[in-house]
């Protein structure tokens, strides 16, 4: 309860008070703005926290993770252009609605439906995040290399191409986190006498070029492209008959968001697909979903913003990042000199009660940002491409030569966007690679260790009851994506019969 | 004929099955990736307690190749998405991607940005001198400021940096 005080007396401090307000603000500028995710947004700020204390540099990292997803609605409704891809699904509805006239109507159903799923997830992540880490707090090495493998499976089931695909990535950034000196034998490894590449490949250069670098080329190919913007009637509260229509939605949407958020690797985007999908399914009415329903608004709105807390959870608990932002979060933890997982919670509870603090009070403030800034904010998409877009590579190579102040750095992040760019046209995500990167270490050196205390036995693994839990759920999580498709292909089949 | 006579018969005409091609680069990749392995030294068994350097990149090496097989499996009986190429412009801005980490290395940072916030936008079809120039003044000025001063980030002078210095 001390850190708790402690935590809530740094919140009278108008400098954190500002950090986080500036990090919301940033969020919904930077989610509103097509091609620019809150991902993208974290990785860029992360350069700039380097300096700062660990509480304000998190906070401004959570605010603006969670103002992010909600930012991404405004031009998804305004433009048709989701800002980021939490917000793909709330164009099907919103956008139409727009087109009516009843766009501030769609804006202030969008910015409730966050704000609620947000708060929500906040309160997931204060009672969830300390209950998992006392449950991780026994975990050894073994129950960590489940957990991770558990984790990397995961990526099977998130948005992309394919399930193999995601794991490809996710084992091609494994294996770029053995780059570098072996720790426990000293052995240089991919380091082809660099002496800079000792140290490993650091996550952010990478991570960097795979979002930014590579957005810059997606961006270089769409020049001709037009955008058409919706005119913005006054945003407005929703009516009480709006209330009540979304109502069940918005809660359904909050329970999915939460589940779909505390799994490891998924994040909103799949949230926010199965709360539209789920908000169509519960319908009575499905004829107005996609020309217009406000169901079709709140339902992926609240799902979103309920993944963003609840994916903090395994990240701060675990060390396991909940979604490609929290895997950036987490990288943010560490560059601070933070070790992510259940210690976290003995050693800084004044941080973790911070960083509760700074989402409540970011999802307060976007709604605020939300209903009197939306009119304005959708003017960023007026920022000319040929400017903005340069101004965020060079920021992206500055930022990735901070960390170390090393050109290697801006080389990786560079390689790192050329690469994803070409992935990308052949379906592969980025965020499996970071996830993979990120995990990277703790796979290895869990696996080595767990080998030491087995004496080499592999099936001592199989001895050990939360091991094999998490094997049995990874097996699960790869087949099921599998099992899904030759359902609905059966199903398309017997249609068609 | 209807329109989706000449997709059918580019499908027909042997069109290659859908991740193959990527299937044989990521194949290529492993291979070389093992071959590197090949060269790492060896730890003393003491010290390695088991488990070489190389073991855990060959594993994962391992892992990679065989769900690339199991990719190029799936895609076996069902054609690729035809890919067009992508445009010119972004070639040239890949090419200049590179040619800002170069001219950051040897011009120093200032006379990179001022240089890219110039070509970039020219290169992407922005004409107006004026609105170019306040471009290329401020953004690397804006930029610099934050990290140098700001930040306390060292930055190589480089060439331009060196000539000031002189001056």
């Amino acid at each position: 309860m001390d850190a708790f005080g402690t935590a809530l007396v740094s919140f009278t401090d108008p400098y954190l008070i500002g950090i986080v307000l500036i990090g919301t603000l940033g969020g919904v500028l930077v989610g509103a703005m097509p091609g620019l995710s809150s991902t993208m947004a974290t990785a860029l700020l992360l350069p700039f926290t380097l300096t700062m204390d660990p509480i304000p540099a998190i906070a401004l990292l959570s605010a603006l993770y969670c103002a992010g997803t909600f930012g991404g609605s405004i031009t998804a409704i305004l433009v048709n252009a989701p800002g980021a891809p939490p917000a793909a699904a709330t164009a099907f509805d919103g956008y139409p609605l727009a087109q009516q006239g009843f766009a501030g109507r769609a804006l202030g159903l969008a910015a409730i439906s966050s704000v609620i799923g947000g708060l929500f997830s906040v309160l997931v992540l204060i009672v969830a995040a300390p209950l998992l880490s006392r449950v991780a707090y026994n975990f050894g090495p073994p129950e960590y290399f489940a957990l991770a493998v558990f984790g990397l499976s995961m990526l099977a089931t998130i948005s992309g191409e394919s399930a193999v695909k995601n794991l490809i990535g996710g084992a091609f950034g494994v294996l770029l986190a053995t780059v570098g000196m072996d720790f426990t034998t000293g052995v240089d490894r991919f380091t082809f006498g660099l002496w800079e590449l000792s140290e490993g490949i650091h996550f952010i250069p990478v991570m960097i070029g795979l979002f930014a670098g590579a957005e810059f080329l997606k961006q270089a190919g769409k020049l001709d492209q037009k955008r058409f913007r919706v005119a913005v009637d006054a945003v407005r509260l929703p009516s009480r008959a709006d209330i009540k229509r979304c109502l069940g939605t918005i809660a359904r949407s909050c329970g999915i968001g939460s589940f779909i958020g505390l799994l490891p690797a998924e994040g909103g985007t799949v949230a926010a697909m199965i709360g539209y999908n789920e908000a169509k399914r519960w319908a009575k009415d499905k004829s107005q979903f996609g020309k217009g329903d406000i169901r079709g608004i709140a339902g992926p709105e609240a799902a979103n913003n309920a993944a963003t807390g609840a994916a903090m959870v395994p990240t701060l608990a675990l060390g396991i990042p909940g979604s490609a932002t929290t895997a950036i979060i987490l990288g943010a933890l560490v560059v601070h000199g933070l070790r992510p997982g259940p210690h976290l919670f003995t050693e800084q509870p004044t941080l973790l009660y911070a960083i509760f603090l700074a989402m409540l009070l970011a999802n307060i403030a976007f709604a605020f940002f939300g209903f009197f800034g939306a009119k304005l904010f959708a003017r960023i998409t007026l920022i000319p491409v040929e400017y903005l877009w340069p101004a965020v590579f060079m920021l992206a190579c500055i930022g990735s030569y901070a960390l170390d102040q090393a050109v290697l750095d801006v080389w990786i992040m560079v390689g790192a966007g050329l690469l994803g760019f070409v992935l990308q046209r052949y379906g592969f995500s980025a965020a499996p690679i970071i996830m993979g990167l990120i995990l990277g270490e703790l796979v290895e050196g869990s696996l080595k260790q767990s080998l030491i205390i087995f004496d080499h036995n592999w099936l001592m693994f199989f001895e050990r009851p939360i091991v094999v839990t998490l094997f049995v759920l990874t097996a699960l999580s790869i087949s099921l994506p599998a099992i899904g498709a030759a359902r609905a292909r059966r199903r398309a089949r017997m249609q068609e019969a | 004929m209807t329109d989706t006579q000449p997709v059918k018969r580019l499908a027909k005409a042997g069109r290659l099955p859908r991740d193959l091609i990527i299937g044989l680069a990521i194949l290529a990749f492993c291979a070389v990736a093992y071959w590197i392995t090949l060269g790492f030294a060896e730890a003393p068994p003491a010290l390695a307690q088991n488990v070489q350097p190389a073991s855990f990149p060959r594993m994962v090496i391992g892992v990679i190749a065989a769900l690339t097989v199991l990719m190029i499996a799936f895609g076996i009986g069902k054609p690729g998405n035809p890919r067009p190429l992508p445009k010119i412009s972004v070639f040239i801005t890949a090419a200049m991607m590179v040619g800002f980490v170069i001219a950051f290395d040897v011009l120093g940072i200032i006379g990179a940005m001022v240089l890219f916030s110039i070509a970039m936008p020219m290169m992407w079809g922005e004409r107006r001198p004026i609105h170019l120039a306040a471009y290329a003044a401020l953004f690397p000025a804006a930029i610099y400021s934050v990290f140098a001063v700001g930040l306390g980030v060292y930055f190589a002078p480089g060439l331009v940096g060196t000539l000031f210095q002189g001056l």
